[in-house]
């Protein structure tokens, strides 16, 4: 199962079926797909994904791609994580998202787990992932380096009210 | 590499849509003014090199992450479950 290379998508019944390297094959609606206007900076030729929970009472999400069976991120909705958490989303980026004034964003931050010591695991505030709901279009918002950390470090006492 | 000389004022267009312009050069610094389409993401190398990075760390996550429970347990963190899917 980990050796696949490739995506294969069936479509049948309006749901389209999908290999992925770390699940298996997923069933998936098309109205779940979320598209990103702009790739991920490192990931160019992934461009659809759809979000899975990792389980009922766990606030992981798997942001896994519909385009590369072996490409999934480990996201968190910011508001959970750190409530104070307020990117700036430019209105271009708000437009090339299609969210109307009225619309509020979904923000996801992606987390990097290092295998031998999940206590490590940081969040990235430096690239939030910025989801209209509305139209299931995302985009990583890249943010001021002066202010945010791409590794922050999510096991802390320290963490500012 | 293409390399070409520019005094300040003066451009580079690449393709149609995309201008780079010396501005101003003072103190072993160049302010550089980019046009570009609102589709073509413009970053300083640092930043998308530092992105790149870490999305390429992040994406090494393993499918099992049952490790995570027993760190969620030990309430060091104000992360709270979920109420629901979204």
């Amino acid at each position: 199962m980990h050796a696949m290379a490739t995506t294969t998508c069936t479509e049948k019944h309006g749901e389209i079926t999908v290999s992925t390297s770390r699940f298996g094959q997923l069933s998936v609606t098309p109205e779940k797909i979320i598209t990103m206007t702009s790739p991920f900076l490192g990931f160019p030729g992934s461009k659809r994904f759809i979000i899975k929970p990792h389980g009922e009472e766990s606030p992981f999400l798997w942001l896994q791609s519909l385009d590369d069976p072996k490409l999934a991120f480990v996201v968190t909705q910011a508001a959970i994580l750190i409530p104070q958490y307020q990117p700036e989303i430019s209105a271009p980026v708000r437009q090339e998202l299609q969210a109307l004034p009225e619309h509020p964003l979904d923000i996801l931050l992606i987390l990097t787990i290092p295998r031998e010591n999940p206590e490590g695991m940081t969040a990235n505030l430096l690239g939030p992932v910025a989801i209209n709901p509305q139209t299931r279009l995302a985009k990583q918002v890249l943010q001021d380096p002066t202010r945010y950390d791409a590794c922050w470090p999510v096991f802390t006492m320290e963490h500012a009210e | 590499m293409l390399i070409l000389a520019r005094k300040p004022g003066e451009a580079i267009a690449i393709g149609d849509g995309i201008k780079i312009r010396v501005l101003e050069i003072k103190g072993g610094q160049v302010k550089i003014g980019v046009e570009a389409p609102a589709e073509v993401m413009v970053h300083r190398e640092e930043i998308y090199l530092r992105i790149v990075e870490e999305n390429t760390r992040a994406a090494e996550a393993p499918a099992d992450l049952s490790s995570l429970a027993s760190v969620f347990s030990t309430d060091k963190t104000r992360i709270k479950p979920q109420q629901s899917g979204k």
